[in-house]
């Protein structure tokens, strides 16, 4: 930990509250996320002692001096008064593999050292973020006894691709929780489960980087702890080029998935079916921007996979399954369709690979990429005219899809751990 | 006469006898360290499959592609058998060597030490083309990967370009090693990749330089057009 930052945190002693806001050249957006932060803690938290860090990861754009700029001059403007205590600023870079999960650990040690009873993080390219966030990230843990709230936002039904179609769903089928926004990027926790967050040793790992989130709400549920979700309304990011980093988002997201279903085997292999968590917050339909999908491209890629990929495929998949893959490849633009049972499959088989080694591990996530680009082709298309009620309710049955098969997973893990 | 008879045969027979009783020992030698080498080469072969089965050599091998490498070659033994056994044959092999070193034959031991004197170029060069092979079939499929979700419609080609570059030059490394024709080599294989370089320069850069200009702008177009309206969100 930083000198400053321990001298820092030595001179606050204890907190009730701390809000995480991790950062890298987000001056455009992180001003608006900590007057956000601010008003919700006075409105909603007065009383409390509360404490703002922002974890930077060296921005060079100034977003750390508009942390230390960003006042709320007159709180009756947002009908509330001063809090009672002054909202404690901390900014502080984050040491470790650059990302969002190193900036956590930060976040994590801060908490810990200052015995914090309830914690947020939230992002910091967020545009859609009110006051209202830090009230339903928070009290859940602060007056509710919940150790873990999960963000539940109102998205555009094509965003979120590949929440909606590989971490919810297999986490749902794994570990048996109905938990909508696994890697929503906002989350409430307890200082308790901080302090056993930063217990792992997992700092040199996918986790630190994209992987964070997947670990987080793992950890809560596998950890035993008590887990809820909290309606957020939109969530609404600052505009980059969301094609541009796919690669390695998706192999980091995937591989901390894998990884975890390694790690707890014993506790996911013997759980059946899926439960709700409780939800908090007011349920409402959002207007959200239109999201522009080139269909055409995301085919030729899974193609061009099936051409060239399937000699690396045949190793992980049994033949059958290669077969039917050959034959979606053969359809024409107009009739292309990645049925949810063969995607359910491929999602098992490379976990099995992936727990098995096989195939090095990078290549096999790599090798999966054109396989998701076919899936979310097949998924945007038939769901070109549906409603986002639609949209949802075809989720929810992939995600029965993936409770049902479950079996053929836990057979064959079994088996290839049986060397078979 | 019939004394310089008995005495010549007398002679040559305690002469032969001489040299039995001086070879004997070495012959006794020869035995013993065949025997012992016999049994070290077991023993060796033994621990090191035990301990490459410890370590999952087979899967690592499946990971890196030399079980696949292999049954191309319609070897159906695993990697760790296979390795095992190398090793059994070497320390056979360098058994039969000492043996016949201890028989004391000054023709022999001449060819023994030179061979002594190669032996670590061989195994050097194997291991050369062993590391090469593997460096090959990693780089070669990580081309591939990267190919295909780059949208290069020629992937396979780039990727057993690579393939192919690494394997020579890793068999170059370990020919020169060996010392066969060094010279040779060098010159063969600058001549041969300084010609690709040249024919690719002189190609893009003049022969095909409209050619070259048309590509790239189709590409950077191509690449504008379709980036333009995708705004998938995937995370």
């Amino acid at each position: 930990m930083e000198q400053s930052l321990q001298t820092q945190l030595d001179g606050i002693k204890t907190a009730d509250i701390l809000v995480g806001i991790p950062s890298y050249n987000n001056v455009r957006t992180i001003g608006h996320v900590v007057r956000a932060v601010i008003a919700g803690l006075a409105k909603y938290f007065p009383k409390a002692k509360a404490v703002l860090v922002n974890s930077d990861g060296g921005s060079s754009d100034g977003t750390q001096e508009e942390v230390r700029r960003v006042q709320i001059d007159d709180f009756k403007t947002i009908l509330t008064s001063h809090p009672v205590h002054p909202i404690h600023r901390i900014i502080t870079p984050y040491h470790g593999i650059p990302g969002k999960g190193s900036a956590f650990r930060t976040i994590f040690e801060a908490a810990t050292l200052l015995r914090a009873k309830a914690c947020a993080v939230v992002d910091s390219d967020l545009r859609s973020i009110t006051p209202e966030w830090m009230e339903l990230l928070l009290r859940p843990v602060y007056d509710e006894g919940f150790d873990y709230v999960a963000p539940l936002y109102a998205r555009h039904k094509f965003d979120g691709t590949i929440t909606n179609s590989i971490v919810y769903p297999l986490t749902r089928a794994l570990y048996g929780k109905r938990v909508r926004q696994p890697i929503g990027g906002d989350f409430g926790f307890s200082g308790e489960l901080a302090k056993f967050y930063l217990s792992k040793a997992v700092w040199e790992t996918d986790v630190a980087r994209f992987g964070i989130d997947i670990w987080m709400t793992t950890l809560a549920i596998t950890g035993g702890y008590q887990v809820c979700q909290s309606f957020m309304g939109a969530k609404l990011h600052d505009a980059k080029d969301p094609g541009s980093d796919l690669g390695p988002m998706f192999t980091q997201v995937v591989s901390s998935v894998y990884g975890l279903m390694e790690e707890y085997h014993p506790l996911w292999k013997d759980v059946k079916g899926s439960e709700p968590v409780p939800v908090f917050g007011f349920s409402y339909e959002v207007g959200l921007e239109p999201v522009q999908v080139n269909l055409e491209r995301m085919i030729k890629n899974f193609r061009l996979g099936i051409k060239d990929l399937m000699e690396i495929w045949r190793r992980v998949l049994p033949s059958e399954t290669a077969l039917w893959l050959e034959s979606i490849g053969r359809l024409s633009d107009e009739a292309f369709h990645f049925p949810q049972d063969l995607w359910v499959r491929l999602i098992y088989d490379f976990a099995i690979a992936y727990s098995q080694g096989s195939v090095h591990r990078d290549h096999l996530l790599k090798s999966m990429i054109p396989l998701y680009l076919g899936r979310v082709a097949s998924f945007v298309r038939e769901n070109m005219e549906s409603s986002a009620t639609e949209v949802e309710e075809r989720i929810e049955s992939l995600c029965k899809v993936f409770e049902e098969m479950k079996p053929y997973l836990t057979e064959r893990w079994a088996k290839g751990k049986g060397g078979g | 006469m019939g004394e310089i008879w008995q005495a010549a045969v007398v002679d040559s027979f305690n002469k032969f006898l001489e040299k039995v009783i001086t070879f004997l020992p070495n012959l006794l030698a020869m035995l013993t360290i065949l025997i012992v080498g016999f049994v070290i080469a077991w023993l060796v072969k033994r621990f090191v499959l035990r301990i490459l089965n410890a370590v999952q050599f087979d899967r690592a091998s499946q990971r890196w592609g030399l079980t696949h490498f292999l049954s191309k070659g319609s070897i159906r033994y695993s990697p760790a058998l296979l390795l095992s056994r190398f090793l059994y044959w070497i320390i056979v092999l360098i058994t039969f060597i000492l043996g016949i070193n201890a028989l004391e034959v000054a023709a022999v031991q001449n060819l023994i030490a030179q061979f002594f004197n190669y032996l670590p170029h061989i195994f050097a060069a194997i291991i050369i083309l062993v590391i090469g092979y593997l460096i090959a079939v990693f780089l070669g499929q990580a081309t591939l990967i990267a190919a295909v979700n780059a949208q290069i419609g020629s992937a396979r080609l780039l990727s057993r370009s690579v393939r192919w570059f690494i394997m020579i030059l890793s068999f170059t490394m370990a020919l020169y090693h060996l010392g066969i024709a060094e010279k040779v080599i060098v010159v063969a294989f600058s001549i041969t990749f300084g010609g690709i370089v040249l024919a690719l320069a002189i190609a893009f850069g003049w022969g095909g330089r409209e050619l070259a200009k048309g590509f790239l702008e189709r590409l950077y177009n191509r690449r504008e057009k379709e980036e333009g309206p995708d705004r998938i969100s995937h995370i």
